[in-house]
């Protein structure tokens, strides 16, 4: 395959970037993550786990078994701040905080 | 381009509208999405990427790849594959990370 | 937000679950991110192959017939919502995009289904190159033509339905690219498409889109100009919220690669957590309703709303039926993956 693919679309990662990492020593997805932002993106590596786990695959001695996907976190789709500090069944108090703070040219008086 | 008469489903009986793309009007129907209904008129790319800047347009189509982000009624990093077209609607490509100061200045 | 048993996923599965909980007397809580329930199916216009126990119809036909069902029973919806984490009693975190609550369930089915994989190219990132479903879905969902001359490129896991479908909305197919180990260039199917196996795509070109892409055969290489490429490189099953849920996972290449451990009941490393359809392995539609009405029996089971004994019956049969009606290495990778339901690979991964 040609070196200079993208593999992670989100944070434009190549092949050989990640191939880079692997020669270091790199054997997980989020050893890759942590050097390159592979993975990063808007997409939370949505689009690439799978294709990094095919090149570490490639790459190294490990099945693809032994290569576990990257860390899921919260929250698991983008959201927007606003949404997310808003609880309309309870009181929030991220929100109520957020509701409180007056500006005055870009800075909290 | 839209399909008028699809072989399956038949007529298209939805309700043809008006969406602005930078102020151009272009023809949509009720019920697509921004995404394919900039795709009937030709409209492929979507935005592009911030680190090589290169063009984007959609690829999941499922709301998965965030590769459609565009800017939507002011709104930035819109889905467009997943959000719905609405009469007027306003909308431009997604270009860069949007500026976060903005509505603080503009407020 | 309250509810018996909560399903996440308001595709073929979900809904068949919904059905059959509800049934019983339950109350049932189904979440969708779109605002539509029925998933895929909308934008399956192919005929499918069912259980006989619905006659066969078109996907969104399906779709219909499933929504139509629930009318009546104790089923509350959240469509338009998405779930978007959890939180550390337990609760289920979900978001409109306005607002995020927590919603608490004493059971939770999980139908979320799985996602085409991705095939890179030098530059595939060009608007054009998409995946064969967006394609289906611009067609069937948005009735656009996403194109007028198509590449595709993959394993052809789907691949005829949707030339059937782009062909008869006028989008021409120039060619069928494979990279298995076949030798050969020679046409697809009757519909006299050229195809190339043993083959890759190893560029694209074009000023923000796609124009040319060049082609690797066994018998050198070949220049096209396509305005669309369409990747089919299979599916995998969903995995996020599964992994939020802290459920224990396997490999299982014949079912799509990384999965939750279930066991014979669908039920996976946590109690409370039910996995069906897709999310329990890549396979056909008909699995996908078998395997929405096992979820839905084990959780009536624990939830008391079906005897045991009959739940048993139940299940039997469900499991002859599947076994028929599934691909035979679809269903011994599902029997081993239910073996192996006390060995997963990674669990405990969740650390919040
Ligand atoms: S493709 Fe890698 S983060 Fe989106
Ligand atoms: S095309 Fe992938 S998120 Fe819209």
């Amino acid at each position: 395959m040609d070196k200079s693919v993208i593999v992670c679309r989100c944070e434009e990662i190549s092949y050989e970037e990640i191939e880079e990492v692997i020669t270091q020593g790199g054997r997980t997805f989020d050893d890759i993550k942590r050097i390159t932002r592979c993975g990063m993106g808007a997409c939370q590596s949505k689009i690439c786990s799978k294709l990094v786990a095919e090149v570490i695959h490639k790459q190294t001695e490990l099945s693809m078994e032994q290569i576990y996907p990257p860390r899921f976190r919260m929250p698991i789709s983008p959201v927007s701040l606003e949404a997310l500090a808003t609880d309309s069944q309870q009181f929030s108090t991220v929100k109520s905080v957020l509701d409180e703070i007056e500006l005055t040219d870009g800075k909290v008086k | 381009m839209h399909i008028k008469e699809h072989p399956i489903l038949g007529e298209q009986l939805n309700k043809p509208i008006t969406i602005y793309l930078n102020e151009q009007p272009l023809e949509a129907y009720d019920n697509q999405s921004i995404a394919g209904a900039l795709m009937a008129n030709n409209v492929k790319k979507l935005g592009q990427s911030r680190k090589l800047v290169q063009a984007r347009g959609m690829f999941c189509s499922k709301g998965r790849c965030c590769s459609c982000y565009m800017t939507v009624d002011g709104e930035d990093h819109v889905k467009t594959c997943m959000r719905k077209v609405r009469d007027g609607m306003k909308i431009s490509e997604g270009l860069e990370d949007p500026e976060l100061r903005r509505d603080i200045d503009e407020g | 937000m309250k509810a018996d048993v909560l399903i996440i996923g308001a595709g073929p599965a979900g809904l068949t679950a919904a059905y059959e909980v509800a049934k019983t007397g339950l109350c049932v809580l189904i979440i969708d991110e779109h605002q539509q329930a029925g998933g895929q199916l909308w934008q399956q216009s192919q005929i499918l192959a069912l259980p006989d126990i619905f006659p066969n119809m078109r996907g969104f036909e399906l779709a219909q017939f499933l929504v139509e069902r629930l009318e009546g029973l104790a089923v509350e919806w959240l469509l338009g919502h998405r779930v978007i984490g959890v939180y550390e009693d337990g609760q289920i975190g979900v978001t409109n995009d306005k607002d995020v609550f927590p919603v608490f369930a004493e059971k939770i089915i999980i139908a979320t289904g799985a996602a085409e994989n991705a095939i890179p190219f030098p530059k595939w990132t060009l608007p054009g190159v998409m995946t064969i479903g967006a394609a289906q879905s611009v067609v069937n969902r948005d009735r656009v033509k996403p194109g007028s001359s198509a590449v595709i490129y993959g394993d052809n896991s789907f691949a005829s339905d949707v030339c059937e479908l782009l062909l008869s909305v006028e989008v021409n197919i120039v060619a069928i690219v494979k990279q298995n180990k076949q030798l050969g260039n020679s046409t697809f199917g009757d519909m006299n498409i050229p195809l190339y196996e043993n083959s890759s795509i190893i560029e694209a070109r074009g000023n923000g889109k796609l124009e040319e892409i060049d082609i690797q055969t066994p018998h050198g290489m070949i220049t096209l100009k396509p305005d669309i490429v369409l990747i089919d490189g299979g599916q995998s099953p969903i995995l996020d919220i599964v992994y939020q849920l802290d459920c224990a996972l396997r490999y299982q290449a014949e079912l799509g690669g990384w999965l939750p451990v279930y066991n014979h009941q669908l039920q996976t490393s946590k109690d409370h957590v039910y996995v069906t359809g897709n999310a329990t392995g890549v396979s056909n539609h008909s699995a996908l309703i078998l395997t929405g009405m096992l979820a839905a029996a084990s959780v009536c089971e624990a939830l008391q709303s079906l005897p045991p004994e009959e739940t048993e019956v139940v299940r039997n049969s469900l499991y002859s039926k599947l076994e028929n009606e599934e691909e035979s290495d679809t269903f011994s990778a599902r029997k081993e993956h239910i073996k192996q339901f006390s060995t997963p690979q990674l669990k405990d991964q969740f650390i919040s």
